[in-house]
């Protein structure tokens, strides 16, 4: 339903996502995972074609039989909020302020060519739908009358409302109190039809998704099913991902990667992840292609 | 709501008569006695208490000053000391010209500043949105008279397609009337629409980066659609308070261009006060151009919250 194929995002000189490809079937849900600046939230605004000024997507992307990256503004627009919908990190600033939530989640639905009164219907069921307290009350309220976790979930029903195909997620629990994410998280894997989430938890993912894509320096390095990616990890950035979330016995030194994200542009020429790595030898300044069915990864030295 | 706008209105109240006790003190500090003023130098004592008791000012200050205060309740401002005349309906012939001149200087500045400002902000990146911000340095650089006489120098002198100065009421001649307000509404709102583009062009730039923005796009909106429904309401809130403070700038302003253009507005009774020593019409005329800028401030305020919920 949705296939990536080499999509490339980069900003004047810079480029920030390479040759990114990936697939989600109908129904699916997949992760994408990494550290900050790995390239996880360009690549789903590209999708959107959402990337701020001056940043540039090409490749390819594709909705079902529409083409989303590298096309004019006109024509995507309107897919998005009724095929591909998209809820964002931050829930505090991503509502306007000055209008009331019914209005806002009815928005989309006119836009799309609901009636108004049809719309504003809905609305008030989609509230209660992402499970809000007293729908009709909320339908009346401005977003700074509601906590974090109620403007998410107000966003969720407005990604929801025309029944898109594919809902996008970025790191859509981040910002909210541990005791709502996993309410949250929950709504998300009810609710979602095809799913792409973006997140830097795995232990997020491994309660949401079936499967997982790994991002490192704008490039992905490890794509499978959740269960097996994270039992067997093959690339050595994913392995240390994964040490550095276990729990570790009092008194021991938390185990980390070594050495930062290198600031955008900055990744070393072959294994983007040679400079950090323990493994890292001489034929890791050759790229490694990202290789394998069903379990891939793209690492010279992978782990067993 | 309701709550604030009476706590609101109770500030007004409370400040004009605050205000009133400062022009009053102020006037009272000023030297030069009224009747010795009147009569000159060569009176006699005896004449001079006699028309200071006439005037009232022989009073004690607070006597004068509750006396004043409370004429001006009722709509009396006093009796001039140097025309013999009412002050009051001198006052209100000239705040309604005066009220004209501003209130037309300001939508002026407003039909300059908001698709000026918005362009040069959604253009910020090219260089016609550069130009507009460069040329409104320049505005800002200029004053309201200098902008005067050069629209003057132009229209009026070179096309001979305006007149120069001069007031004709609107009862007398509607036409004349608006032919005359042209270039004084164009001097005022020409440099404060320079400045206030400015001010529009952030605010419209700041909203741009919003993220509510970026989810109205998500929604399916294009990113002009996006910035008409979302962005120009939020952005007008910073905007009027710049209006706000510019609306008192220019009844200022007001007060010069009424001089270049020959208009008898307040501006032009002030000066005609101050040259003529007539104190009580000064303190009339000041009294109500305090007033005024606090009545701009109150609407300012009630009307932040009505664009802004989260005030209410």
């Amino acid at each position: 339903m949705l296939s990536v194929d080499g999509l490339t995002v980069r900003a004047d000189s810079a480029e920030l996502v390479h040759q990114v490809s990936f697939a989600i079937a109908p129904g699916e849900r997949v992760g994408l995972i990494g550290e900050s600046g790995s390239g996880k939230s360009l690549t789903a605004l590209s999708l959107m074609g959402l990337l701020p000024e001056g940043v540039t997507a090409s490749g390819t992307a594709r909705l079902g039989e529409r083409d989303l990256v590298g096309v004019p503004e006109s024509r995507i627009k309107d897919l998005r909020g009724r095929e591909l919908s998209m809820v964002f990190q931050e829930p505090m600033t991503a509502l306007n302020p000055l209008m009331r939530i019914g209005a806002q989640v009815a928005e989309v639905m006119t836009l799309h060519g609901r009636s108004s009164p049809e719309a504003r219907a809905r609305a008030l069921d989609l509230l209660g739908r992402v499970r809000l307290p007293d729908p009709e009350q909320i339908f009346r309220a401005y977003p700074h009358q509601l906590s974090g976790g109620q403007r998410q979930r107000v966003m969720l029903a407005i990604a929801l409302a025309n029944e898109p195909r594919l809902l996008i997620c970025d790191e859509p629990t981040t910002a909210l109190d541990v005791t709502v994410q996993k309410q949250m998280l929950e709504l998300i894997a009810e609710v979602a039809p095809a799913l792409l989430f973006i997140t830097h938890d795995l232990a997020v993912v491994a309660s949401v998704c079936e499967r997982v894509l790994v991002m490192y320096g704008g490039r992905v390095v490890e794509s499978g099913p959740i269960r097996e990616v994270f039992t067997r990890p093959r690339h050595r950035y994913t392995e240390g991902l994964l040490a550095a979330s276990k729990l570790t016995p009092r008194g021991t030194r938390l185990p980390t990667i070594q050495g930062n994200v290198p600031p955008a542009g900055h990744f070393p020429d072959g294994c983007v992840f040679r400079n950090r790595c323990p493994q890292a030898t001489t034929a890791c300044e050759q790229v490694p292609a990202l290789t394998g069915d069903g379990h891939a990864h793209a690492c010279w030295h992978p782990a067993d | 709501m309701t709550l604030y706008l009476l706590k609101r209105l109770a500030v007004l109240v409370a400040s004009t008569a605050v205000a009133a006790v400062v022009v009053f003190a102020f006037m009272g500090l000023l030297p030069g006695d009224p009747a010795e003023i009147a009569l000159g130098v060569n009176a006699t004592p005896e004449a001079v208490a006699e028309l200071r008791r006439q005037f009232g000012t022989d009073r004690a200050p607070v006597v004068q000053f509750l006396d004043w205060f409370g004429g001006l309740l009722h709509g009396d401002f006093g009796t001039s000391y140097v025309t013999s005349s009412p002050i009051g309906p001198q006052i209100s012939d000239r705040l309604a010209v005066t009220t004209v001149l501003v209130v037309g200087g300001m939508i002026v500045a407003l039909l300059v500043a908001v698709p000026l400002g918005t362009f040069a902000a959604v253009h910020h990146r090219n260089p016609l949105g550069a130009l507009i911000s460069a040329a409104s340095q320049i505005g800002i650089a200029v004053p309201a008279f200098l902008a005067g006489i050069l629209l003057v120098f132009v229209f009026a002198v070179q096309a001979q397609a305006l007149p120069s100065g001069g007031y004709v009421p609107i009862a007398e001649n509607p036409a004349e009337w608006l032919r005359g307000l042209l270039l004084p509404w164009l001097s005022l709102g020409l440099v404060q629409g320079a400045v206030l583009t400015r001010y529009v062009r952030s605010a419209v730039l700041d909203v741009m980066r919003e993220d509510y923005l970026r989810t109205a796009r998500a929604k399916g909106r294009g990113s002009t659609g996006a910035l008409w429904r979302h962005g120009l309401r939020n952005a007008s809130i910073p905007v009027v308070t710049v209006l706000g403070l510019q609306l008192a700038t220019l009844l200022i302003g007001a007060v010069v261009v009424e001089r270049v253009f020959v208009i008898p507005g307040l501006g032009d009774l002030l000066l005609n006060g101050v040259a003529g020593r007539d104190l009580l019409l000064v303190q009339g005329v000041v009294m109500v151009l305090v007033a005024a800028v606090l009545l701009i401030n109150f609407v300012v305020d009630v009307a932040y919250h009505l664009l802004d919920p989260r005030l209410r």
